[in-house]
Order: structure tokens, then sequence, then C-alpha cells
């Protein structure tokens, strides 16, 4: 009998009688495999692929390959900050404060222009993943692992910022591993957008897991916005249309090829994206896809490509790079690890055409060294952020640094 | 003050540096030109033993672990995730700098010869055990560690066995949930032959 019949069956058992299996003395279970590894069929057992932690101390730029770093012509990529450990999601403040955030670690820093170089200030400590910041009049909003809050006139109060208020808690009940960190976008709407991922890699979620949420910092009010979306760590409201695009994760160990990771775009509530059911909008799942058609879900606009994960989006606003930069898409992609070889590690300039034709094509690239490598990257791309002037951010948590990319018109 | 201080740091790293000439005249110094030792180190060696080789069955080695596996250690116990009575109170005063120049120093000493020997029953079953468990799959086929994850060839046996059972009780910081989740299927007579058989390995 293998081991998911038997708990199947102890589960059946305990369903119809619980009293009795509460006392029976069932034998030991093996170990439920790590959040990563669920999912994986026998003969991947001893595969040698795992993910990659960031160096939590950070790394010097002076001491990083910085010279490998390709942009298009007539662009430039140069070191904006470092000694930003763990630089994972970035919000811009009204005032000109960059905010970054941690996903291990447990800071959010607030990075001060002072022209020639930056000042970086630790503001907030000992918060539980808080992967999620966005700024909006005057408030920072966070998103830890378990609840939001909220610091109004933050830019005032960088060296004493206080304690935050609660917009909303209780967003993890189970505290386990899984894809517990947030992302976080303040829709035109004025409400919170944000994930609450599949607690695997592939199970059936709960009604509120693998799902975009949205809350109303005025009122608390909570909403499931879209569902079958596995995990989405980028999320960005097109400038004209303000319909909500997002990046998704599809799941692992389903080859190096597939499924796809996707962009997708929702323009109401109540949509589904076929997690767990069907990835990349025409592949169904060996386990969950049985008895399902994909055409029941929302395709994806893109496929990214398998394992690249897709963080953050954002769509350029400014007037510093070409025109044809107007209005489309710059998205981070923080890299393969479920794959051989290794893909990604990058950031892309995605476009949309009137017909609704999506083109990818590379913005930021020269992380990657050896496709064969573990680690295969000497610094990976999490989050883009665009500035006044239109000069845009990227951040790197493998590093602790963020880059900054600016046009100069040859 | 300033420049007494000036002095007196300029006076300790000409001596420092003649300590560090003599050891090479001498041979008796394991580390590179690239990882001098750092000053604070010696507040490491004092329990972790010289260059990192720790003879306390209880304190684990730090002599040729991974860099990142020494830093990450570092961080979680100066941030307070990971808790120790002898540890936190040294990570709380070390910046990130200082935190490097120690994880650099003592994952280029090489590791003491593992101080246990063990049965070749006991190898058969713990060695089944780690690929059982998926040991192997983040540790490595050698068990040497990689990246973030620690070496558990030749580490002390007392130490493994705490940790794991830390793990198991859901006690131990785990940065990802990664080692409580496999140690849950471990029982009790597991634990400790994994940590006689892991002790008794040697490598590079």
């Amino acid at each position: 009998m293998n081991i998911d019949k038997k708990f199947a069956a102890i589960a059946a058992a305990c369903s119809m009688a619980f009293a009795t299996c509460a006392v029976a003395q069932a034998p030991a279970p093996a170990a439920a495999p790590p959040a990563w590894k669920q999912g994986m069929s026998e003969d991947q057992a001893k595969s040698p692929l795992h993910p990659f932690a960031p160096h939590l101390t950070g790394r010097p730029a002076k001491e990083l390959p910085l010279d490998k770093l390709k942009v298009p012509a007539g662009f430039k990529v140069e070191v904006w900050a470092d000694g930003v450990p763990e630089a994972r999601s970035m919000a811009l403040g009204d005032k000109g404060t960059v905010f970054v955030s941690n996903r291990n670690l447990s800071n959010v820093y607030a990075i001060v222009d002072k022209g020639a170089s930056r000042e970086v200030k630790t503001i907030l400590k000992g918060m539980k993943a808080p992967n999620g910041v966005a700024f909006d009049k005057g408030t920072l909003y966070v998103a830890e692992r378990h609840r939001i809050t909220r610091y109004d006139g933050i830019e005032d109060k960088l060296d004493n910022p206080g304690e935050g208020k609660v917009v909303i808690d209780n967003l993890d009940p189970t505290n386990q591993p899984g894809h517990f960190w947030k992302f976080l976008a303040v829709g035109p709407d004025g409400k919170l957008y944000f994930n609450i991922g599949s607690p695997q890699n592939i199970t059936m979620p709960t009604y509120n897991e693998a799902a975009i949420m949205r809350v109303d910092p005025k009122t608390g009010d909570l909403e499931n916005f879209a569902q079958g979306v596995r995990n989405t760590v980028g999320i960005a409201f097109h400038p004209v249309t303000k319909a909500v695009w997002f990046t998704d994760h599809g799941r692992d160990w389903l080859g190096h090829d597939m499924p796809s990771d996707e962009l997708n775009v929702a323009t109401r509530k109540g949509e589904h994206f076929g997690f767990p059911y069907c990835h990349q909008g025409d592949f169904l799942d060996p386990v969950y896809g049985k008895n399902r058609s994909c055409s029941e879900f929302k395709p994806p606009v893109l496929k990214l490509g398998a394992h690249i994960a897709p963080l953050g989006l954002r769509f350029y606003t400014g007037s510093m790079f070409p025109a044809s930069y107007k209005n489309t898409m710059l998205i981070a992609q923080h890299g393969s690890w479920n794959r051989d070889p290794k893909q990604g590690y990058n950031v892309v300039h995605v476009s949309v055409d009137a017909k609704g034709v999506a083109k990818s094509e590379p913005f930021l690239d020269g992380f990657l060294e050896n496709d064969k490598g573990d680690p295969p990257m000497w610094g990976r791309p999490v989050d883009v952020l665009q500035l006044k002037d239109g000069s845009v951010l990227v951040s790197d948590d493998f590093n602790g640094i963020i880059y900054r990319v600016s046009y100069a018109k040859k | 003050m300033t420049g007494s201080l000036t002095r007196s740091t300029r006076a300790a790293v000409a001596a420092k540096a003649a300590a560090a000439a003599l050891c090479l005249v001498l041979g008796a110094g394991h580390a590179s030109a690239a990882d001098p030792e750092p000053a604070k180190s010696q507040a490491c060696t004092a329990c972790h033993g010289p260059g990192g080789r720790s003879s306390d069955p209880g304190v684990p080695s730090l002599a040729g672990q991974p860099k990142q596996f020494i830093e990450t250690q570092l961080v979680m116990f100066r941030e307070g995730n990971r808790k120790n009575a002898a540890m936190s109170p040294f990570a709380a005063g070390l910046t990130n700098a200082e935190l490097r120049e120690l994880a650099g120093y003592f994952s280029a000493q090489s590791p003491a010869p593992p101080g246990r020997t063990v049965t070749a029953e006991v190898v058969a079953t713990a060695k089944r055990l780690t690929e059982l468990n998926n040991c192997t799959s983040c540790h490595g086929p050698a068990l040497l560690g990689q990246q973030h994850i620690p070496r558990l060839a030749g580490q002390q046996a007392e130490y493994l066995r705490v940790q794991l059972r830390g793990f198991k009780a859901s006690t131990r910081f785990d940065m990802d949930g990664q080692m409580t989740s496999a140690a849950q299927a471990l029982t009790a007579g597991d634990i400790d032959l994994l940590a006689d058989y892991l002790a008794s390995l040697g490598g590079p």
C-alpha cells in the first residue's frame, strides 16, 4: 500500500469515526516533504535541483562582476544602492523615499537619495516576512505573512515611524512553510491587492488560498478578487484601462520545460486562472486536471517560460525612456531552480499590441553566468520601480543591491 | 582622543601583521592570504576550537562550513531568530562586514578528521536514513553542504543530536521550515544513529 493510499484510508476512517481513530495508534507517518519538494514523482526523488537562498548580509557591489550586466542600446545600468540586505519589493514615497522590503529577513528599509549617494535606514524591524510594501497618499502599507499594517505620514518620521495600525490580521492561520509571503499593491480603487499563495507546490487550495485578495483600508472589508492563482509576486494596474495585470508561478516537478510561468490580466472580480487544474492555459494537471477542461479557466496573456519565476511587474509611464516603452511592462524574473539548464535571472520588457498579442524582449541581462552552475547566477532581480525622473530601479535580493537603469538619447 | 585611538589601532594592526608573518614563517598558520584571521575570531575559537575545529561534542565545528551558511546563521543569531545563550550576545554586536569576514575565514579552514568511528551496521542503516529522509538532496551526496546549507560530515555528534531533536520538536529556528518538516519522521533512535554516522564521515 503506498503512503498516499494509507493516509487516505486513515483520513477516511477518521472522518467516519474520529473518536476511535484518536485512541488508535496509527503507525508513524513518513516525513511530509518540504513544501518545495511536494509533488515530486518517485523517479525525481534523487533530483539535485533545489531553491537558492540569498546572501543575508548582502554583498558589496565592488565584489560583483557588474561589467557583465547588459541593457539595450542607449540605456545605462549602475549601482544605485548597496548594503540593503535581501532587497525585495520596492515602493516610492511622494517625497522620493524608496521603501524596500525583506522576505527571509525581518526589516523594512527606507532609502533617501542624497544626490551623490544614498542613505539606507532600517525603519521597521522584527517583522514576519514583510515582503509587501506599497505607498499611497502619504501612507506606507506593509504586508507581513499574517497581516497588513499602515504607517501614516511615514516620510516625515523615518527615524521614528512608531507602531503601525492594523488594516487586516489573521491572513496566515496555519503558519506553515509554503508560499506565505505577500506582494502588495494599491489599486486605482484605493484598495490593497495582495496574494495568498498556494500552501504547497501542488495541492487543493482552500477558497482563500491560491488567490488574489483585496481589502479596503478604510473599512477592512476583505474580498476574494481572483482564484486559481498559484502564487503571484507581482501585481500592477494598467495606466489607461486600469485592468489588473499579474505574474504567476507555475507548479514544479513536471519537467524542465513544463509548465510555463504566466503573465495574466484580470478585468473583473471573480475570474479563475486555472490552478491547480490547468496550467499555462492549455495543460491539464496530471492529478487535479482529471475530468476538467482548460476552457473553464482564463488563459494567460503570455507564457513567460518554465520555472523562470516572474516577480515584480510594473508599467512604464515615464518620459525618459523611448516612446515605445510608454504603458508597457517591465517584469523582473528571479530565475529558475526547478529545471536544467537554468533560465531567467533578468528583467524583460513586455508590450501588448492592439490585437492583444504580447511580446517579450530582454531589458536587463547578465546575472546568469553558467546555466549548468550551482548556483548559476551572481544576482537575482526581484522588483522594478520607476522613479520620478523616469529612470527605473531594479532590486536584487541575492546581493542586497539596487540598480538604476536610465536612458540617454544619443 | 581620536588621534590616540588611531595610533593604538595602528599598533594593533602592526602587531597582528608581525604575528601573521611569524605564523607564515613557522608554517603554523592555516589561514590563506585571502582570508586572514579576523580579530574577532578569537571569541569564536575559544569555544569552536582552533581554526573552528571543535573538540567539544556539544559545540559545532565551523571549519570547512560553506561561507554562506555561517553568514546566514550569524545573521539569524543577531536578529534573534535563532537563540543560544553563548551565540546570541556575541552575534548581537557584529556588523555585516565583520560577519562576512568571520564566515570567509572559517569556511577556508580545513576540517579536522572525523572524531568518531561507527560499526558497518550503523553505516548501512544510517546511510539509508539519509537517503530516505532527503538529507542528501540538500546537504549534497557526500553531506558536505553547499551555499546556505551546512556541512554535516564530521560535525560533532551531540550538537547534531540536539539540533535534530529541536527540529523534530519544532523548537529549533528554521528559516524555511524544511528541516522541521524533514525531522518529523525521525525516531529518537534514528536521530542517534544519524548523529553518530554523520560525525564519523570524513571529506575534503
